[in-house]
C-alpha cells in the first residue's frame, strides 16, 4: 500500500547488495586460496613429537618450548612439539602404540631405568646407525650404560649426582700424602681412608669439626649409606648388606663419625653450613650445593667422591634421548637428538635446570664462575678412574621403606652404638623382601650390567 | 485458621534444623569427613581390607619412633608450659603497673606473636650454632674457648634446651595476651576497696588477683596444652628427628617413608590426646566458674 521503498530505491540496493555479495565473493576466494597456499606450505615444514618425562615442570617447559624448540625450528626448520608426560604414563603410551604398530612419537627423553626396559621389550631403535656426533666426548661410564640389549639404546642427555664440595682453606690441611691435585682429579690415593685422615687432621690442627653431611630428616644422607660407601666397600648396594666388608664399612663409618660436625644430624641440605663455615668438607646433591657454589664460587671447588676397596662408588641419575622403533621421523629426530647434545645446548640446560651436561666439552663452554666450577667437579666424577655406578632402585610406594632401612641401620649402628652384625642381620630380610614383594630387579650394580 | 496454626508449627518444627544446617553441613564437611577418611587409612591396608599392621609398625617396628616420640612431646610441654604460664603472668603484672615505655614494652612482648614457628626455630638456630651470634659474643667476652655445641644426635640435651628456648620466646606472648587481658578486667573497685581495708600487696595479689584471673589462667593453659602437641616447626628445624615428637613422625611417615597409614595413626593420636586434655580441662574450668558463682 504506502509503500515507502520505490521501484528504483530497490533496485538501487539490489545493486549495491550485489556489489557487496561479490565483494565477499571475491574476498573469500582470495583468502581460500591464500590458505590452501599457507596449509600446504604447513605441510612442507617437517614437525615431530617429543615425548619426555624430564623437564616436565612449568618453568622448565616454557624455557624448553620458548628458548630450546624455537632456537631449533630456526636453525633446521624443523617443528617440534614437546609432549611432557609421567614415567608410568610414558610406559604405557610406547607400549600401546608399539603394540598397535602406530608410532606417532619420533623423540623420547626418559631416564635410564625406563629406556632400559623399553630395550628390554625391543621398542627401541639401535642409534650406531646414525654415525657419531662431531665435536663431543661422552665419558665411557656413561655410553657403557647407553648400551643395552646389544644395541645403542639411548644417547646421553643430561645427568644429575651427588658429589663433594671442599672449602679451599681445608686444602691446607691436607694429611700426609695426599695432595690437591689427588682430590680434584679423583686419583687412586683419594680414599676413604684419606678422608677419615683428612678430617681428623682438621679437628686435630683448628679444634672443629669441619666435615659435613645431610642426615637431617628431609637430607640425602641416606643416598651416602646405599649408593656411596655400600658399592665402594661391599661392591653393591643390597646383595652384601650384611657381610664382613659391611662390618668393616659401618666401623669405618664409625671411626669418620667422630670428626664429622655433629650438627649433621640437623641438616637437609649444604650449601647453609658451607656458606656459614660450620663445615669445609661436605658431599650432597648437586642441586643442594649450587647456591653455595654461586654465591662464592671462589671459595669452593668440588671433587669427585673418594674411592673405597672395592673402588669409586657414587650415584647417576641418567636421562637419554632415544628413537622408537617405527618413528614417524628417525632423521629429524637425530637433528634434535644432534642439537640437544651440543655443548652449547648443554650449558643452557644446566644454567636454568640444574641438570648437568654428559658430553665433556660443556666444560669449557660454561661462562667462567660458579657454572663451571660445577661442571668441573661433576666431569671429574665421571670420569674418575674405577667408578662403580649405583643406580637407584625402582621400589615405587616401597622406596620409603628402602630408605628407612638404612637409615636406622645408621642410627642404630653409628648414633646408638648397637653391634653391626646384629642390626644388619635383623634387616637384611626385610631389604630383600621389598624387592621381592615389588618384584623389582636388583638395581646396578648389583645386577651387573 | 487451622491450616495456618498447622503451617506455622511446622515451620517452627523445621526452622531450627534448617538454621543449623548450614553449620552442621561445614562439620560434616570440613572435620567429620577428613576424620572418616582418616580412621579408613589408619586401619586398611591397600586393597581396603581391615588391618592392624600400621599400629604394629607404629608399636614395635625398629623404623618407628613412636615411643619417644610420645615421651618427648610431653617432656617439653611439661617443661615448656609451666615457665610460660610464670613469665606471661610476671609479664602481666609487670605491665600492669604504670611507667613510662609501657606501651613500647607491651609492643616488644607480642612481636613474637607475628613470626611462624620455622622462622622462630630458623632465628635460634642461627643464634645458638656453633658460629652463630652468642657462641661468638661469649668467645669474644672470653667467657668461653670453645663454642657450645647445641645441636646434634650426640647433644640430644642440648637441642632439647635449644627448643624450649625458641618456643618459650615464641609462644609466651600467647599466653600473655590472654592473661593480660583477664587482668584489665578485673575491677579497679576490688583493689581499692582492699586497699581501703589495709591490704599489701601480697594480700591483693593472693586474695584478689590471682583468685579472679583463674579463668584466664585456665583458657591459656587449655589453648597452650593443646599446641604442645602440635609442636613441629620449631623441633624440625632444630633438631631433626634427633628430639622425634609426634607431628613431626606424622610428616616424617608421611613425606619420606609414604607411609600413609602410619600417619594416619599418628593423627588420630594428637587428636584423641587433645580431645582427653580439652575434656579434663573443660570439667575443671567449668566446675571452678559454677562454684565462684555460687560464692
Amino acid at each position: 500500500m504506502n509503500n515507502l521503498y520505490t521501484p528504483r530505491m530497490s533496485r538501487a540496493i539490489s545493486k549495491s547488495v550485489a556489489i557487496a555479495i561479490i565483494v565477499i565473493i571475491i574476498a573469500a576466494i582470495i583468502a581460500g586460496v591464500g590458505y590452501y597456499y599457507y596449509a600446504s606450505q604447513q605441510q612442507k615444514t617437517v614437525s615431530i613429537i617429543w615425548a619426555s618425562t624430564q623437564l616436565v615442570p612449568p618453568e622448565e617447559q616454557a624455557f624448553v618450548k620458548g628458548t630450546l624448540l624455537t632456537d631449533f625450528e630456526k636453525q633446521t626448520g624443523i617443528k617440534v612439539s614437546f609432549v611432557g608426560m609421567s614415567y608410568s604414563d610414558m610406559i604405557t603410551r610406547i607400549t600401546s602404540e608399539e603394540q598397535a604398530g602406530k608410532v606417532t612419537i619420533s623423540l623420547i627423553g626418559d631416564l635410564h631405568g625406563n629406556l632400559d626396559l623399553m630395550a628390554s621389550k625391543g621398542y627401541l631403535t639401535d642409534l650406531s646407525k646414525f654415525g657419531t656426533l662431531p665435536g663431543r666426548t661422552f665419558p665411557d661410564v656413561l655410553m657403557k650404560y647407553a648400551h643395552l640389549h646389544g644395541i645403542l639404546a639411548y644417547i646421553p642427555w643430561m645427568t644429575a649426582t651427588y658429589v663433594m664440595v671442599v672449602n679451599k682453606e681445608a686444602f691446607n690441611y691436607l694429611p700426609q700424602g695426599l695432595t690437591k691435585q689427588d682430590v680434584i682429579t679423583g686419583s687412586s690415593k683419594w680414599t676413604y681412608q684419606a678422608l677419615l685422615e683428612w678430617a681428623k687432621n682438621l679437628y686435630e690442627k683448628t679444634g672443629k669439626k669441619l666435615l659435613g653431611f645431610p642426615a637431617g630428616p628431609n637430607g640425602l644422607f641416606v643416598r651416602f649409606l646405599h649408593g656411596y660407601l655400600y658399592p665402594a666397600f661391599t661392591g653393591a648396594q643390597v646383595k652384601n648388606f650384611n657381610s664382613q666388608d659391611a662390618i668393616k664399612m659401618w666401623n669405618y663409618l664409625k671411626e669418620l663419625w667422630q670428626y664429622v660436625n655433629p650438627a649433621s644430624t640437623t641438616w637437609d641440605a649444604m650449601a647453609d653450613p658451607l656458606l656459614k663455615g660450620e663445615v669445609w668438607i661436605a658431599w650432597d646433591h648437586t642441586a643442594r650445593i649450587k647456591d653455595a657454589i654461586e654465591q662464592k664460587p671462589d671459595q669452593f671447588v668440588v671433587v669427585p667422591v673418594p674411592m673405597g676397596p672395592k673402588g669409586r662408588g657414587y650415584i647417576l641419575v641418567v636421562a637419554g634421548l632415544a628413537i622408537p622403533k617405527g618413528a614417524p621421523d628417525p632423521q629429524a629426530a637425530w637433528k634434535l637428538i644432534d642439537y640437544l647434545t651440543k655443548p652449547s645446548t648443554q650449558v643452557k640446560v644446566l644454567e636454568k635446570t640444574g641438570f648437568f651436561p654428559t658430553v665433556k666439552e660443556a666444560s669449557t663452554q660454561a661462562p667462567a664462575g660458579a657454572l663451571q666450577v660445577l661442571i668441573k667437579g661433576v666431569n671429574a666424577q665421571l670420569n674418575a678412574p674405577n667408578p662403580i655406578v649405583a643406580m637407584i632402585p625402582s621400589l615405587g610406594s616401597k622406596s620409603g621403606d628402602f630408605k628407612s632401612i638404612y637409615i636406622t641401620a645408621f642410627k642404630q649402628i653409628v648414633l646408638q652404638g648397637q653391634d653391626p652384625q646384629k642390626v644388619l642381620n635383623e634387616l637384611y630380610p626385610q631389604l630383600l623382601n621389598l624387592f621381592k614383594e615389588t618384584g623389582a630387579p636388583l638395581p646396578p650394580p648389583d645386577s651387573g650390567t | 485458621m487451622t491450616s495456618n496454626k498447622q503451617g506455622y508449627s511446622l515451620v517452627e518444627r523445621y526452622l531450627p534444623y534448617l538454621l543449623i544446617a548450614p553449620a552442621l553441613g561445614y562439620l560434616l564437611f570440613f572435620i567429620g569427613y577428613p576424620l572418616t577418611q582418616g580412621v579408613l587409612l589408619a586401619f586398611t591396608d591397600q586393597n581396603g581390607h581391615f588391618t592392624l599392621q600400621h599400629v604394629y609398625y607404629l608399636l614395635y617396628s625398629p623404623s618407628s619412633n613412636f615411643w619417644p616420640a610420645l615421651e618427648d612431646t610431653l617432656a617439653l610441654a611439661a617443661v615448656i608450659i609451666p615457665i610460660q604460664i610464670m613469665l606471661a603472668l610476671g609479664f602481666s603484672l609487670m605491665l600492669s603497673a604504670n611507667f613510662k615505655g609501657k606501651d613500647m614494652a607491651l609492643y616488644i612482648l607480642i612481636i613474637p606473636l607475628t613470626i611462624s614457628d620455622v622462622a622462630g626455630g630458623l632465628i635460634w638456630y642461627s643464634l645458638l650454632t656453633a658460629n652463630g651470634f652468642f657462641n661468638k659474643l661469649f668467645m669474644a667476652l672470653g667467657i668461653i674457648n670453645q663454642p657450645i655445641q647445641f645441636f646434634g644426635y650426640q647433644f640430644r640435651p642440648m637441642e632439647f634446651i635449644a627448643i624450649v628456648l625458641a618456643e618459650v620466646w615464641r609462644a609466651t606472648a600467647l599466653v600473655f595476651v590472654i592473661i593480660f587481658a583477664g587482668l584489665q578486667m578485673i575491677s579497679r573497685e576490688y583493689i581499692e576497696a582492699a586497699e581501703v581495708f589495709g591490704a599489701g600487696t601480697w594480700t591483693k595479689l593472693r586474695h584478689i588477683i590471682f583468685p579472679m584471673l583463674k579463668p584466664s589462667v585456665q583458657t591459656a593453659l587449655l589453648i597452650r596444652t593443646l599446641f604442645a602437641f602440635q609442636v613441629f616447626g620449631v623441633v624440625m628445624v632444630l633438631a631433626g628427628r634427633d628430639i622425634p615428637v609426634l607431628a613431626g613422625e606424622a610428616y616424617y611417615e608421611q613425606t619420606i617413608l609414604y607411609h600413609y597409614g602410619v600417619a594416619a595413626l599418628y593423627a588420630l593420636i594428637i587428636a584423641a590426646i587433645s580431645v582427653v586434655i580439652g575434656y579434663i580441662y573443660i570439667k575443671m574450668f567449668k566446675a571452678q566458674y559454677l562454684k565462684e558463682v555460687a560464692m
